[in-house]
């Protein structure tokens, strides 16, 4: 394979190989720095915020649900073929990309149920951490991936900006997004 | 200044992006078809399409249809093979009672059929679900339904 290499290119070689070694050993450093009780620790604050309302409201098995009070989506809408809906009655058809003041629909991008796969109502801590690291039921995501999800999209956002006559989730988002990396970090370790 | 291609036509206003669309068809472009009912997306009076879509136009604000390039169309400007024969099963079945809810329901009928040309009675109750009639006339809505399937098989 080196034969393949252009001379320019491998005398850069050597800096490029020390670099992602370099890299590597930092990456299993600040593993090894977190314990699996910091994971486990941090995981605690994950999931109290993955169980509130303004996100386990939409990870549902076939119907939203809505308010603090976590009632049944009035009026009722089923997930439907694609998570948006079925007939006249989709997530659209009431939803913006953003909070409406006036009619109170809350809104963010690409509003939708959460794949059926990501139903956490009903899960136990352990069952939900099983299922958020699990990349068949993830998403795909690998665990740094599920940072990232999480740390910026705008559906998930929405959550701290839940608008009017909701509350949004109460710990910071950074906060959120600290933890997360520390759960990754030792290992993303999940409650017995 | 907004442009909302409404009905084959844009048209341009000076109004919020937050304004609800329905009070630009209403009371801007006198598109009086459209009922105003609950104001917050849940009784269906207020439906139209956006790109044959049904959506609450109480609901969803000027800015997110914006721009010309998304198709409105109202009662007024509803049109092709499967609106026909809603409107005509509707007629037939003189399924309107007071008329207040019957624009929405027959903008939500267009959309169902559309994307469902043999609905079930559960598609159908699923499917108009946003939409209410105070008068109940929902026995008729969904023969209607059935009978526009039938005649457009
Ligand atoms: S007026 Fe829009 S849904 Fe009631
Ligand atoms: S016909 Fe009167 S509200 Fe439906």
């Amino acid at each position: 394979m080196a034969s393949m290499i252009q001379p320019k290119a491998r005398r850069y070689l050597p800096g490029l190989l020390l670099t992602a070694v370099l890299l590597m050993v930092s990456a299993t450093a600040a593993q090894a720095q977190t314990s699996t009780a910091d994971s486990l620790a941090a995981w605690q604050k994950v999931s109290s915020v993955l169980t509130h309302p303004r996100c386990l409201n939409c990870h549902q098995p076939n119907v939203p649900k809505q308010g603090d009070n976590r009632q049944i989506h009035v009026p009722l809408v089923v997930r439907g073929p694609a998570g948006h809906g079925v007939g006249a009655m989709t997530c659209g058809s009431c939803h913006n990309a953003s909070n409406n003041p006036t009619s109170r629909t809350p809104g963010a991008p690409h509003w939708h149920l959460a794949p059926a796969s990501m139903n956490w109502e009903g899960l136990s801590d352990r069952e939900l951490c099983l299922m958020l690291k699990d990349p068949k039921r993830n998403g795909k995501r690998t665990p740094e991936a599920l940072v990232t999800h999480m740390a910026n999209d705008g559906l998930v956002l929405w959550g701290w900006e839940a608008g009017a006559g909701r509350e949004s989730v109460p710990m910071p988002h950074k906060e959120f997004v600290d933890h997360l990396k520390v759960w990754v970090a030792g290992g993303t370790a999940c409650p017995k | 200044m907004v442009t909302l291609n409404v009905n084959g036509k844009n048209e341009e206003m000076d109004v919020s992006p937050e304004m609800p669309l329905l009070w630009a068809l209403r009371d801007r472009l006198n598109l009086t078809g459209t009922k105003y009912g609950c104001g917050r997306a849940m009784c269906g009076a207020c439906t139209v399409h956006v790109d044959g879509e049904a959506i609450r136009s109480c609901s969803i604000m000027v800015g997110t249809v914006a721009g010309g390039k998304k198709k409105i169309t109202t009662i007024e400007g509803a049109s092709g093979k499967v609106a026909a024969a809603v409107i005509n099963a509707w007629q037939k079945l003189d399924v309107v009672q007071c008329g207040y809810c019957q624009s929405g329901q027959i903008m939500s009928a267009i959309t169902l059929l559309s994307k469902n040309s043999k609905p079930t009675d559960t598609d159908i109750d699923l499917g108009m679900e946003g939409n209410i009639c105070r008068c109940g006339t929902y026995v008729r809505i969904r023969q209607a339904i059935h009978q526009a399937a039938k005649s457009l098989a």
